[in-house]
């Protein structure tokens, strides 16, 4: 069994570190899992909700994105950061979940799902949360994921690309339309 | 930098600080691109809210087993399985093997002991048989030594030759002393001799009493 590997902060590049973390997460070591959780539960909880639309899945894609992880540790190359490594699992896992559910994403009641969230920005209000996220919900999958990547979870275009296999310059401008698009419907009443 | 309304797009797409606030400084004079940049940023803002968080207290604890689980299905969690049963074996076995072979030792000594303590029994009674013949020999060697009738001469040929064989019995025995074969035959043989003496001794007597 390996010793106690420290988790290396997200969003930095791939290190000897990251490497020590994938072979430990490959063998199995739950302290280093347990770990990871700690340090990006709650990112990969938000994201895998912004995707999804309920804490349920969302949940279970986050548990599922472990198991990946462990499955998969010893393919890491090191190209990303682990942490980005992780985050493009889960994403990945998100749009299987996404593709086998029955129902579409905007069938989901959203008013329940986001008072069921703990408020982290008490100045905006649900109205515009709620708004926000039924724009999104019309988007198609990638421009989602680059939106919330960036504008929700304060991820870097260049993580972002990592993530969605497309390049940082195609992450920017995939953001700047999206957000333009998401600027029109914004103005008018929902 | 001044900028023209045309160019605030550019500098939304390129984002960074000080586009950002070459934009923001055209916007305290243009009020359309103020409302413009007003909303860009209130889509900022809202999105930023839209970071989901809550507790739940069982996820980590539910993770934690689906690993657990998920090591104990894989091959390489079967093979340390394995590894660990044949640990375990090893560590249990090893005494126990021991524990086995030392009882299966001591049955086997013991047979052996019983064996031996058989054949000592054995070769009591085929001494003492022998003494009861050689006593029988020695008052049956005068009349055989002059066989004087054609019947004792052939008394004493037959003898010679169960001595041979006896000879020849208890050679093989001396070999093979828990062949059980051997040792009947040499017991028959020895009755055979001890009968023939007896028939020498009787038929000295009938010589006699005729």
């Amino acid at each position: 069994m390996t010793g106690f590997v420290s988790v290396p902060p997200a969003g930095s590049s791939a290190n000897a570190d990251d490497q020590r973390l994938a072979a430990a997460c490959a063998a199995g070591d739950t302290r280093v899992f347990e770990d990871l959780y700690h340090r990006f539960g709650d990112k990969m909880k938000s994201i895998a909700w912004n995707h999804l639309g309920n804490v349920s899945d969302a949940e279970d894609a986050v548990q599922e994105t472990f198991l990946k992880v462990h499955r998969a540790a010893k393919t890491y190359t090191g190209e990303a950061s682990f942490a980005t490594w992780l985050y493009r699992i889960l994403v990945n896992t998100c749009y299987d979940v996404l593709r086998k559910r029955k129902r579409r994403l905007d069938d989901l009641p959203l008013e329940e799902e986001v008072e069921s969230l703990t408020r982290t920005a008490l100045t905006v209000d649900d109205a515009k949360r709620i708004t926000l996220l039924k724009l999104l919900r019309e988007l198609p999958e990638q421009r989602r994921s680059v939106f919330t990547l960036f504008e929700i979870e304060g991820l870097s275009h260049a993580e972002i690309g990592h993530i969605l296999g497309i390049t940082e310059g195609n992450s920017k401008w995939i953001l700047f339309a999206t957000k333009k698009e998401l600027q029109e419907k914004w103005k008018r009443p929902q | 930098m001044n900028i023209n309304c045309s160019q605030l797009d550019d500098l939304l797409f390129d984002a960074s600080p000080l586009a950002m606030e070459t934009a923001a400084r055209h916007a305290n004079d243009c009020p359309a691109c103020a409302e413009k940049l007003r909303e860009w940023n209130e889509l900022s803002t809202t999105a930023a809210s839209l970071h989901a968080t809550w507790d739940n207290d069982l996820l980590w604890p539910r993770i934690e087993r689906a690993l657990r689980d998920e090591r104990r299905r894989s091959p390489l969690g079967r093979v340390r399985r394995y590894a660990a049963a044949a640990a375990l074996l090893a560590v249990l076995g090893g005494p126990l093997y021991y524990a086995l072979r030392v009882q299966v030792h001591e049955t086997s000594f013991d047979n052996a002991i019983l064996r031996s303590e058989a054949m000592d029994e054995v070769e009591r009674a085929e001494h003492t048989h022998v003494a009861a013949i050689h006593r029988l020999e020695r008052l049956a060697a005068p009349k055989l030594e002059e066989a004087e009738s054609p019947l004792i001469v052939s008394y004493k040929e037959k003898l010679m030759l169960l001595d041979e064989a006896i000879a020849e019995c208890q050679a093989n025995i001396d070999r093979n002393r828990q062949n059980a074969h051997l040792r009947k035959q040499l017991l028959a043989m020895y009755s055979e001799k001890q009968q023939t003496l007896q028939d020498v001794l009787r038929e000295d007597n009938h010589v006699s009493n005729q």
